[in-house]
């Protein structure tokens, strides 16, 4: 690394502490950020005045004297407002997109459907959802964050593989970057998903956090002491023994769809209508039709090894389950965490707390996340 | 040049929707012409705008059948709507979150206010409006696990007259409930009306969006900001005209206004 390089990387550091100090309300003034940050206070000056100038901080009132007396300190202030970020979650189906301050709260939403596009591109629908945003933007725009479903590698910018997309080896941030003229990142939809839980003041605290997410295909995202592992992702390829299928096609939608069509031939008698989704099954479930019971006991059963396997190997706070099968409730939960019970010796499963995560939109929150993390660092 | 294709640019709604364009629109240099065509429903107009001119056409809810819409489209004219949506096409648009503030009214209803038979109001079920608002409802209503009974859905075509002829029928036949809900503040308003007429000016009322007259009426709402849907509307048409290629919707969030009525 240059002399250079380095001296640029510290002034980065130091300017990210600057900021996230004021920013997470730990130190209103300057005196307050030396102290708390352990930098100089020329160095603060410097960096308060730099944020300023970029309209990050302002300066608004004054604080009180020290009991030695002297001048009030004059406060400084984050702006929300100064710059927006962009964020999207695409996957099989659909761009979801939104725009938000730097306090991650979302001015607007943009969505759009892969099926509705004349040529299907996924790249085409995600960029006319930024496009979108970007018509809505109040002020400069920070950044962008995509996060996309397979095998991501995030320092890279990289979607190593998105079969559902039809990406392989695709250089996202880059060419976003290239595109837009902003920095850009990319990550893996659970990851930020897993991310959105831990990163807001509003989240419920779980330092080691593992969330399950089931929507066609099964993919995990890891949290520990708050920060991502950035190599999780996709689980729905993984053979399970005695058959050697993919996991998917115990637990993703296809196995719900092919498991009421061999049940049906049982016996059609069912609430379920023709065209279902997994709150029908809840639906049906509560009001005690019995082939939604099947699919409960099922899936409860199947759900049950990868609670029982996370368990056993990572010992987490917290395991939540996401995506659309949050549709069929905490009675699924409850049955697979008992069924895991047979599973596990209990000292091991009653340190765990088995949740859902109901919001459709954690992946999306999670871009938002990630870009001030890696932006500004004020998450961190 | 902007062009907005409406209904009746007098209406309450839509005069919003495009004052909240015009302040867009005018400051950024494009003048705004507006061409309602269904001032008198039973007599259509055809459009009268010359299109061809146009730097670009907003066209607020159903006003032109989708065939129509499709056609503009593929013209290559910058097209937005507002509040209406045409699926299986690329055509952007800009609506409020039907499902996200019909969710919030269900859980208020439900969880705030211990309510289970809830009368919905639906309303006009060949707009997009009214279909995801409807389907919203039966979906939260599952979600709480409460029984769907058909009977609680009225009909209301987004018209405080229907929707108070309907509720007038349904309190002929007594059947249980415990509150209501319009898919317009409108219809709740005219909803309340009836229950008052009928002595049952204690039972819950809500409705989607929010107006001057729900505050006057004391009606607790989900609000969706009118006048932004055109600020935002318009936005996204320039956009395009100045080159961005946008397809697919720009939602926006709405939130629970709490009044007398629930």
């Amino acid at each position: 690394m240059t002399q250079k390089a380095t001296r640029e990387g510290l002034k980065s550091h130091n300017r990210r502490l600057v900021l996230r100090s004021v920013f997470a309300g730990e130190a209103t003034n300057r005196a307050a950020i030396a102290i708390y940050t352990g930098l100089a206070k020329p160095t603060i000056s410097d960096i308060v005045g730099e944020l300023i100038d970029d309209g990050l901080l302002e300066e608004g009132g004054h604080g009180e004297s020290t009991e030695s007396g002297g001048k009030r300190p004059i406060l400084l202030h984050f702006r929300p407002q100064a710059r927006q970020i962009i964020g999207v979650s695409i996957t099989a189906n659909r761009a979801h997109g939104v725009l938000a301050d730097l306090n991650g709260e979302i001015i607007a939403h943009h969505r759009a459907y892969l099926e509705d596009s004349p040529d299907k591109d996924a790249l085409g629908v995600l960029q006319a959802v930024i496009n979108g945003l970007i018509a809505q933007l109040d002020a400069p725009l920070l950044c962008i964050t995509v996060g996309a479903p397979g095998i991501v590698m995030s320092e890279a910018g990289v979607v190593k593989a998105a079969p559902s997309l039809g990406w392989y080896n695709l250089a996202l941030a880059d060419h976003l970057q290239a595109r837009y003229n902003v920095p850009a990142y990319v990550g893996n939809n659970t990851e930020l998903a897993t991310r959105a839980l831990t990163a807001f003041k509003s989240a419920t605290p779980a330092p080691h956090l593992v969330m399950v997410l089931v929507n066609g295909s099964v993919e995990i995202g890891i949290a520990f002491a708050g920060g991502i592992y950035h190599h999780s992702g996709d689980l729905g390829a993984l053979r399970v023994p005695p058959s050697s299928d993919p996991l998917e096609a115990y637990l993703g939608w296809e196995f719900v769809e092919r498991r009421v069509a061999e049940l049906l031939h049982l016996d059609p008698k069912t609430m379920l209508p023709a065209q279902f989704d997994y709150l029908d099954i809840r639906y049906g479930y509560q009001q005690g039709d019995w082939l939604c019971g099947v699919i409960y006991d099922e899936l409860a059963g199947h759900l049950a090894q990868i609670f029982a396997w996370i368990t056993g190997i990572i010992r987490p706070d917290r395991i939540a389950l996401a995506g659309e099968i949050v549709d069929m409730g905490e009675e699924l939960v409850m049955l697979a965490t008992e069924r895991a019970s047979h599973l596990l010796p209990p000292e091991l499963l009653d340190a765990v707390t088995f949740t859902l995560a109901p919001d459709p939109l954690l992946s999306v929150t999670g871009t938002i996340a990630h870009a001030l993390d890696r932006e500004l660092g004020v998450l961190a | 040049m902007i062009g907005i294709i409406t209904n009746d640019e007098t209406n309450i709604f839509q005069r919003q929707v495009i004052a909240g364009i015009r302040a867009i629109a005018e400051p950024k240099g494009y003048a705004v012409v507006v061409d309602s065509i269904a001032q008198d429903p039973a007599n259509r107009k055809p459009i009268s705008l010359d299109i061809k001119a146009l730097s670009g056409v907003l066209v607020i809810a159903n006003v032109l059948p989708n065939e129509a819409l499709r056609d503009l489209y593929h013209s290559g004219k910058p097209l937005s709507l507002v509040s209406h949506r045409v699926r299986y096409t690329p055509i952007p648009a800009v609506i409020p979150d039907n499902t996200g503030g019909i969710t919030e009214l269900v859980n208020y209803l439900v969880t705030n206010r211990a309510k289970k038979r809830i009368v919905f109001i639906q309303g006009d079920m060949n707009q997009n409006d009214g279909i995801e608002r409807t389907t919203a409802f039966r979906r939260q209503l599952m979600r709480h696990n409460i029984p769907i009974d058909d009977r609680l859905f009225l009909r209301g075509d987004f018209t405080p007259n229907v929707a108070e002829a309907s509720m007038r029928e349904f309190l002929a036949q007594n059947i249980p409930f415990d509150a209501v809900a319009g898919a317009d503040f409108l219809m709740a308003i005219s909803a309340m009306r009836v229950l008052e007429g009928a002595n049952m000016g204690n039972i819950a009322v809500v409705g989607f969006g929010d107006g001057v007259e729900a505050a006057q009426a004391g009606l607790t709402t989900v609000g969706v900001d009118v006048e932004q849907i055109g600020s935002r509307a318009a936005r996204q048409l320039i956009g395009q005209i100045e080159g961005l290629r946008i397809n697919g919707v720009t939602l926006l969030s709405t939130t629970i206004v709490e009044r007398q009525s629930c």
